[in-house]
């Protein structure tokens, strides 16, 4: 009864407020109601407050038509009605208001069909709206909806004391024609025992329509010697459903209230659902209950009082109870319940974390795997909500099921790539971490076939979810190695010692099969920059393995992401190469330092490999000293000839790169207003090149700048001296000393430092 | 949507496929098939996943796939009747089963048969009289719930004893001295069921993967749903794969001799417009005789010694459709290889790809029970 109106009061009106709390806080509710207070005084300006205002004190008989007023509160009402659906208060109104009459009969039909409960419907309502029934001069066909609307929301009317109170007076509608069938129905639901001796002189109407026959046989059940029909015990149940003009609005709102109130409609009618049409009902979270069972009781061993999750409405309960909750009957429910989340991110109990794992890859295989119909497609906003259910859980444990894992190997296989496209995504970078000798076949092989059969923003969507994925598993691995106490300098015959190579092969089997499908994607795709940057953007997570999360591992960038990446055409890419270069030098010079070297061999291979890089992009952005014979791309000197370029070795410096070419013009325009010619060259000298370099750092070009610090030191003093680029190229460093040692780099190498350009 | 889903089958390849995948398969043997159970099931700490339990890691279902034997034994003749109570073995077969799979039990005791008939049988009373606002004076008046043991069903020490379940009710209106009549029977059993997927669930869980159920379709949701709240486990429908189906072919035909099949029926559905039905019969002697033929072929081969004798393979019964096959394209000049097998029946029992399926004679029931249980293993999402 929470719902007893005060029609002249201020009717407190947000339907969302009791739909907000699907948590079932009851206890709670006077803090609700103090807090609704609140909002009440603030919201007196809404519309919809305003609306329903105005439909409990218009004055009977004001005008319809032409009466814009009605008509706006009108639109709102349903609007809301649609959306949320109606609080209890705002039923109260609108049925009065419905019902008296107050604007005509036009009116009356609409409201009734907007009447979409959001919780419940208050009994009085509906009993003042039957009085009015017998009062006012409804038309029939208004009166039969009115009915239809009860016996729709039959299972959601508060209570059903009162209603069975006017049993008779209901019951003297049996005598107008039109209504009888659904004045039957109506009947038959709220028949008791009693009330049949009162009611007999229905048998005077002859005739033997299904709905008769139900209410008949209902009677003869309750009173067989007063009913001497005989009546075939296989009749079917002769109510047909009424609930046509708003079931599905009221689907549509239960659904998106998440209320479990009055769980089934269709119930309300005493027909059976058919099995069938139910069919994709596995994507339903169960209700949370609490597990009925005889033997907690007879169990002595369990003599401490368990309080089942049901019951604890708050955090602060849940953390005062926190040894002796019982769990859920079903352990799907947990995820439908933010306060139940709390708890299961505490759950240890290996049985319980089992049973939510078989239902929801049940729940997974059933939906996207099992139904050959194309099921997920039918109900794909079903499914996307689940997903969406999934993720979020997933999120705020911070942890993938291992059902999920296990069922997205198998429909990684069968997935066309558009299907769910961001959830999929989602929950493949939730996955643990794959041992390096399956990898390639569970995961690589149908990714790759996807990603080469997909879109651009398909491939820029792995890409991201490759990240992420990469992200979690260092994350992981940071955390974890921490708990559990992993001492990585134990000598190399431990299994833990091996748990480490593992995880490191897996790691570098992921970046491995980046690189491929980055180095092919970007041919194919013509070096896209949006690819690009999300290519980068894995990269940015690669050069820092170690340095944020301790995970002792090099890994180089092919050739095929790092060139395109020197020449795009956007400095930003070239920004942000410079970037992860430094973070990789930085690395690689750091991780000597970290007293971990027994564990942690870096090829000579990696130092090569990097130091190569470096040299290459100190020649191409830094000493205008492009395609030397050791460079990665070599071109045949009678062919750069041919191409008429002049000056061809200069064309990827910082000043003729084509993503900085606008610089260096801006640049010289700034620094020689009066110049009519322009001579990008002329930046080169020592002076203008250092303002030049500040110049570009000064747009944001922290990569760059970093790089630059860290790999080229120049000699301050040169400010004053006169330097000639071009054959001033040579590259001072020990790129081979230290890293091509015989692997005792601690001893000799360390201070090196790797690659100090000087020029 | 989906590129191909009829294509994707857990429960194991068209015949080609499984000529192809022969070696591999005979490689990774059924003991592949395993639950993986980390110490925290979705809560990996570093040395549950990639620590000492480096073998349990290999044991993932979704890192090994997973199919059905590749060879099996022959139908034999034993056991079952002498061992099982014949009333409730009566009760088994010559009934045709909507057949489910089941993920496992939790907190399900054997010993608590009693408690849960009173219990299934209030909580149907309630869901049936929902929305009847009638006020039931008892139940039990109405339904009557009965859960009994079928002890004997089992073949390891690992498979859980087959459940029973029958309900008795009294029609809607009928009145009160009406005889109860009954309304939905069903069982759930495990036969030979993978020993290491069964050893590795933890103690709490009672593992019986196959449902079969028939009766008052109303009757069977309820006793679902019952089941999904009692011991928090799911329910899906088991479709008896193409191969499961060859399977049966063979495995009855290979029977002949003991106990005639009388006829071999098949039933084909070929994609045409309008789609074509074949109702292709075979005359058991006829069928035995390839049957035969074929397997001395295998003999020949090279058959090993009597232990080989027993077992069937999947060669074999990919030879056995073949030479249906060929025989109908001789006569027809239709190839069934486009279509697909839906139906088969003999004398022994009859099994249906919408998952129905009857056992008409209970001497060869395990067989049959073995390669659904393994089918219906093969569906467990974990």
């Amino acid at each position: 009864m929470a719902a007893t109106l005060s029609l002249s009061g201020s009717p407190g009106l947000d339907p969302s407020s009791s739909s907000d709390q699907s948590v079932s806080s009851r206890s709670n509710n006077r803090s609700l109601r103090v807090a609704e207070k609140e909002r009440k005084k603030n919201e007196a300006e809404d519309p919809f407050v305003l609306a329903l205002k105005y439909f409990s004190d218009v004055e009977a008989g004001t005008p319809v038509h032409g009466n814009d007023e009605v008509e706006k509160n009108m639109v709102m009402v349903e609007k809301v009605a649609y959306m949320k659906g109606l609080s209890p208060e705002a039923i109260s109104i609108m049925l009065e208001f419905a019902m008296s009459l107050r604007m005509g009969t036009t009116l009356c039909a609409r409201v009734l069909k907007c009447l979409i409960p959001a919780t419940v419907v208050p009994q009085e309502a509906v009993v003042r709206a039957v009085v009015w029934l017998g009062i006012g001069k409804i038309p029939i066909s208004t009166r039969i909806l009115f009915i239809k609307w009860v016996l729709t929301v039959f299972d959601m009317i508060d209570a059903k004391d009162q209603l069975r109170a006017i049993y008779g007076f209901i019951f003297s509608y049996v005598t107008e024609e039109n209504l009888f069938p659904f004045i039957c129905h109506l009947l038959y639901l709220l028949t008791r025992k009693e009330k049949v001796i009162l009611s007999m002189y229905i048998l005077f109407l002859q005739g033997r329509q299904p709905f008769l026959l139900s209410l008949l046989s209902l009677y003869k059940v309750f009173c067989p010697e007063l009913v001497t029909l005989s009546i075939s015990s296989r009749i079917k149940s002769g109510f047909r459903n009424h609930n046509m003009p708003w079931k599905s609005a009221l689907i549509a709102v239960q659904k998106r209230n998440g209320s479990q109130v009055a769980t089934s409609i269709s119930l309300a009618s005493a027909i059976k659902t058919n099995p069938r049409k139910r069919k994709h009902c596995h994507l339903e979270l169960p209700v949370l209950s609490s597990v009925v069972s005889k033997e907690a009781q007879t169990d002595p061993s369990s003599s401490r009082k368990v309080v089942p999750l049901v019951q604890l409405h708050s955090f602060a309960h849940i953390l005062e109870n926190m040894h002796r909750i019982e769990l859920p009957a079903q352990m799907g429910s947990l995820l439908g319940s933010s306060l139940a989340l709390q708890y299961l991110d505490c759950v240890q109990d290996e049985s319980a974390l089992l049973r939510l794992n078989f239902w929801l890859g049940h729940a997974l295989h059933e939906e996207f795997l099992f139904c050959g119909d194309g099921g997920a497609s039918q109900n794909s906003e079903e499914a996307l909500q689940f997903l969406n259910t999934l993720l979020s859980t997933q999120h705020f444990l911070q942890e993938g099921f291992s059902c999920s894992e296990a069922f997205l190997y198998k429909f990684l296989s069968v997935w066309d790539g558009s299907l769910l496209r961001p959830q999929i995504l989602g929950l493949l970078s939730n996955i643990p971490v794959v041992p390096s000798s399956q990898i390639r076949r569970l995961l690589f092989e149908p990714l790759m076939q996807l990603f080469f059969t997909s879109s651009l923003f398909f491939k820029c969507g792995l890409m991201e979810c490759l990240n992420n994925m990469l992200l979690k598993w260092l994350t992981w691995h940071s955390v974890y190695a921490l708990e559990d106490d992993l001492d990585i300098s134990l000598n190399s015959h431990t299994s833990i010692n091996m748990t480490l190579s593992r995880f490191k092969d897996s790691v570098m089997e992921l970046v491995d099969f980046v690189g491929q499908l980055a180095s092919l994607s970007l041919q194919l795709e013509g070096c896209h920059s949006l690819l690009l940057s999300f290519i980068l953007d894995f990269y940015e997570t690669v050069c820092d393995t170690f340095l944020k999360y301790g995970l002792p591992l090099v890994v180089m960038p092919t050739p095929g992401v790092f060139y395109p990446a020197l020449f795009a055409t956007d400095p930003v890419s070239v920004d942000r190469l410079a970037y992860i270069m430094y973070r990789w030098g930085l690395e690689l010079m750091l991780q000597p330092r970290k007293n971990v070297m027994q564990a942690f061999h870096i090829s000579r291979q990696t130092f090569r490999e990097f130091n190569h890089y470096a040299v290459v992009m100190v020649n191409c952005l830094w000493n205008s000293n492009m395609f030397q014979p050791d460079m990665g791309v070599q071109l045949g000197e009678e062919l750069l000839l041919k191409s008429n370029v002049p000056q061809y070795w200069t064309s990827f410096d910082l000043i003729h790169h084509p993503a900085f070419m606008s610089y260096a013009v801006d640049f010289h325009q700034r620094c020689w207003p009066e110049r009519k010619d322009m001579d990008l060259n002329s930046i080169k000298h020592s002076k203008p090149w250092s303002w030049y370099l500040e110049y570009l750092f000064s747009q944001g070009y922290d990569g760059l700048k970093q790089f630059v610090q860290s790999n080229i030191s120049r000699p301050l003093t040169a400010a004053g001296g006169h330097v000639d680029r071009q054959d001033d190229g040579h590259v001072d460093r020990q790129d081979n000393g230290h890293v091509d040692g015989q692997g005792d780099r601690q001893d000799n190498g360390q201070d090196d430092g790797l690659s100090t350009l000087q020029r | 949507m989906f590129k191909s889903v009829s294509g994707f089958c857990l429960l194991g390849p068209s015949p080609q496929d499984m000529e192809r995948h022969h070696n591999s398969a005979t490689r990774t043997p059924l003991n592949n098939v395993g639950v993986q159970r980390r110490s925290k099931s979705y809560r990996l700490s570093y040395r549950s996943c990639l620590g000492t339990a480096a073998s349990r890691l290999g044991l993932t279902p979704a890192l090994t796939a997973r199919r059905l034997n590749t060879s099996r034994r022959a139908l034999k003749p034993h056991g079952v009747a002498e061992k099982v109570d014949p009333e409730q073995l009566a009760l088994l077969v010559k009934t045709e089963w909507q057949l489910s799979y089941v993920t496992p039990l939790h907190q399900f005791r054997h010993t608590q048969l009693k408690s849960y008939s009173r219990r299934l049988a209030a909580f149907i009373a309630a869901g049936k009289q929902q929305g009847l606002a009638v006020a039931v004076e008892n139940p039990q008046t109405t339904f009557r719930v009965s859960f009994s043991l079928v002890e004997g069903m089992t073949e390891s020490a690992d498979d859980a004893e087959t459940v029973l379940i029958q309900i008795h009710a009294r029609p809607s209106f009928a009145g009160q001295d009406e005889p109860q009549r009954p309304a939905w029977s069903g069982w759930l059993t495990c036969v030979n069921g993978n020993p290491d997927y069964l050893r590795s669930l933890p103690k709490d869980f009672t593992c019986l993967p196959l449902f079969g159920s028939s009766g008052a379709e109303g009757l069977g949701a309820l006793v679902k749903s019952w089941f999904q709240q009692s011991f928090d486990c799911c329910f899906g429908p088991l479709e008896v794969s193409h191969t499961s189906l060859q399977w049966l072919m063979a495995l009855w035909t290979n029977c002949h001799t003991e106990a005639s099949i009388q006829h071999l029926k098949m039933i084909w559905t070929l994609p045409a417009v309008p789609p074509l039905e074949v109702t292709y019969t075979v005359n058991p002697e006829d069928a035995w005789e390839l049957w035969r033929s074929v397997r001395k072929q295998k003999e020949n081969r090279g058959g090993g010694g009597e232990e080989e004798e027993n077992c069937i393979d999947i060669e074999e019964v990919a030879d056995f459709v073949q030479g249906l096959k060929s025989h109908f394209y001789r006569h027809f000049r239709l190839d069934l290889s486009a279509g697909s097998l839906n139906q088969v029946s003999t004398a022994l029992g009859s099994a249906k790809h919408s998952g129905r399926m009857k056992i008409s004679n209970s001497r060869y029931m395990t067989t049959t029970l073995t390669l659904l249980t393994e089918s219906a293993l093969l569906k467990m999402p974990i």
